[in-house]
């Protein structure tokens, strides 16, 4: 299967997952729109949850939203309101990252084999940005950069009228 | 009543399992929790433990490795264990079941998943 048909399949499968998660654990009401491919220097978030996963293919699926809604889920998932941006509420964007991305593990794997997940890994700081080191842009007022030559596939979610966003870089493993 | 120890390295998911079952009416005596399968060993060795709920992708000691080691522990080796994880494959699962797992639950899970799972094990009040 050509790359960009499977990044699309892998978005669908990605936009289900979240959808599920959001009805059955989170409960909170949630609607999104088609994936588009976006290039790094417009992507601007306050808190990133990521996991990275090997195999056939290999990539991140990471989860972009502000830290107003970061602490909205926080404080749905443990029904009590959070205020701070401790280490609990890392911990929930880590939590939901692992089960998107678990979710489309499960589906990956058994078209194209076994399949690792690394463990989530949460950033927060305000106005990150992510950008490929060979173009390295100050973007807000901090910029983590990272090195990405690819494209992310971003779908946009809309939750209690909080935009957030859930991407994926993918590439095929060398032989 | 029942102790129930729940492994997860996530202590937002250990929480929400806590709440879940407490909403869902089971009686409860404590509740233990443990990060990893190696404290998860550790506790289920010092406690009395009535049932065992374990995440499988942890640092230290993986859920499937605790459940291993728990059967071959001896003294405290028939102590149910229901899974709840991620991992949803049918090789999993039958992994986790050949290790000795009595049950399985895949995250993301609706309370009445987890009710109806747990029936098995816990009395409703």
């Amino acid at each position: 299967m050509a790359l960009e048909s499977l990044m699309e399949s892998i978005a669908a499968d990605i936009a289900d997952a979240t959808k599920t998660l959001f009805e059955t654990m989170i409960l909170m009401d949630l609607k999104y729109d088609d994936a588009v491919l976006v290039d790094d220097t417009q992507i601007r978030t306050d808190v990133i949850g990521m996991v990275s996963f090997t195999g056939r293919y290999h990539g991140v699926i990471a989860l972009f939203c502000s830290k107003k809604f970061a602490l909205k889920i926080a404080s749905t998932m443990l029904m009590t309101e959070l205020t701070e941006f401790t280490n609990e509420v890392k911990d929930a964007i880590g939590e939901v990252s692992n089960m998107i991305a678990g979710n489309v593990k499960t589906k990956l794997a058994a078209q194209h084999g076994d399949m690792h997940l690394s463990i989530p890994m949460v950033i927060a700081g305000e106005g990150l940005s992510v950008t490929a080191v060979n173009n390295h842009s100050a973007v807000g007022d901090t910029t983590l950069s990272c090195f990405s030559k690819d494209p992310w596939l971003m779908t946009p979610f809309i939750s209690n009228n909080e935009m957030f966003n859930i991407g994926l870089l993918l590439r095929e493993s060398t032989k | 009543m029942p102790k129930v120890l729940i492994i997860d390295d996530s202590a937002v998911m250990r929480k929400m399992i806590q709440r879940i079952i407490q909403q869902s009416g089971f009686l409860i005596d404590e509740f233990v929790e443990a990060g990893d399968g190696k404290e998860g060993l550790e506790k289920a060795a010092s406690s009395n433990i009535d049932l065992i709920l374990c995440d499988w992708n942890m640092p230290n000691m993986t859920g499937i490795d605790f459940v291993k080691a728990l059967r071959g522990s001896g003294l405290k080796s028939n102590i149910p264990v229901v899974m709840i994880t991620t991992e949803s494959s049918e090789t999993r699962i039958e992994e986790a079941k050949n290790s000795g797992a009595n049950g399985y639950l895949t995250k993301p899970f609706t309370p009445d998943q987890l009710k109806t799972k747990l029936g098995n094990y816990l009395l409703v009040k």
